[in-house]
């Protein structure tokens, strides 16, 4: 992986193949305390304990030994952000959900560049329409914040039987995301 | 800044639309978005058919991502689903090769048979 959008790509699919319904994404970058911190949040089935720890694990997988052996989203996440200072943490009750967080130092000179948010974030809500997000962006420098939300799910209840694929959807959603990631100078993160 | 209230109009627009043509999703095109994708650039191949949907406005076409599913090597793999014919699956595709998928396959109903990895189920 190239950079921490797509990481988080990653992280997004683990949670809707854990029958997620609703996933919070957070990401926020903070100039003063020098700290870059990505939160994935999912109602998903969760996980034991054990798992959690087996889930670090390259190879560690979920999926049938016939389909693949080893299981590198989460292990290669964890390892970009100890290679910048920073730290994978992973919280997760069975029934209940999963709760990620990963830290960078964000002028590590290690540190994998944010990447492209638009296009992760366009691409989940869009091809898991079964799936509500909520995105939070928050960028703060100098005591200054700024902050971005969108809520799919008000977006869906406004459309009611109208697919998120129909083409000015698209559109919407996509400016959406563009503005509220430049007011909140997330593009060269 | 967006508006909820523009999603109003969109919504008018597009059940005018549908009084006209019906509601039917006739192809459901599925990108596979696992690890081994994404670091093969299935990204990318998602946001290439949703700015070509966009950009052909093509009402009556789904795009959903899903899991790897064993074919790692020939990733990123699409899946095209389309009602009555057997499923088609093509691989290491890019965005060039989406954009001609489009343009032969949704459109035209020609199936690509170079970049064709699997068929069936």
């Amino acid at each position: 992986m190239q950079d921490i959008s797509l990481h988080l790509l990653d992280i997004i699919e683990n949670s809707v193949r854990a029958e997620a319904r609703r996933i919070k994404v957070r990401v926020k970058a903070n100039v003063q305390k020098n700290l870059l911190r990505v939160i994935v949040e999912d109602d998903g089935v969760g996980m034991d304990a054990y798992t959690v720890q087996q889930a670090q694990d390259p190879f560690y997988t979920s999926k049938l030994e016939r389909i693949k052996k080893v299981g590198l989203g989460i292990p290669l996440f964890k390892q970009n952000a100890e290679l910048s200072n920073g730290s994978f943490k992973m919280a997760s009750e069975p029934g209940f959900g999963t709760v990620l967080t990963v830290d960078f130092q964000l002028d590590h000179i290690d540190r994998m560049p944010l990447g492209n948010l638009k296009d992760t974030l366009l691409g989940v809500i869009i091809g898991h329409p079964e799936v509500d997000f909520y995105i939070c962006l928050i960028y703060s420098e100098r005591g200054k914040e700024q902050s971005f939300h969108l809520d799919t799910a008000a977006i869906k209840e406004e459309l009611g039987d109208i697919p998120l694929t129909y083409p000015d959807v698209i559109e919407y959603i996509d400016q959406s995301l563009n503005e509220g990631i430049q007011n909140t100078n997330m593009e060269d993160v | 800044m967006k508006k909820l209230a523009d999603l109003k109009k969109i919504r008018e627009k597009a059940q005018e639309e549908m009084k006209l043509r019906g509601s039917n999703v006739r192809i459901k095109i599925v990108v596979g978005m696992g690890t081994s994708g994404i670091a093969m650039g299935a990204r990318e191949v998602m946001k290439t058919f949703l700015e070509e949907i966009a950009n052909r406005n093509l009402t009556d076409v789904i795009v959903t991502q899903t899991g790897e599913k064993g074919l790692s090597s020939m990733e990123p793999v699409v899946d095209l689903i389309e009602e009555g014919k057997a499923k088609v699956t093509y691989g290491n595709m890019t965005p060039e090769k989406v954009k001609k998928v489009v343009v032969e396959h949704i459109v035209n109903g020609r199936v690509v048979c170079d970049y064709v990895v699997a068929t069936g189920e």
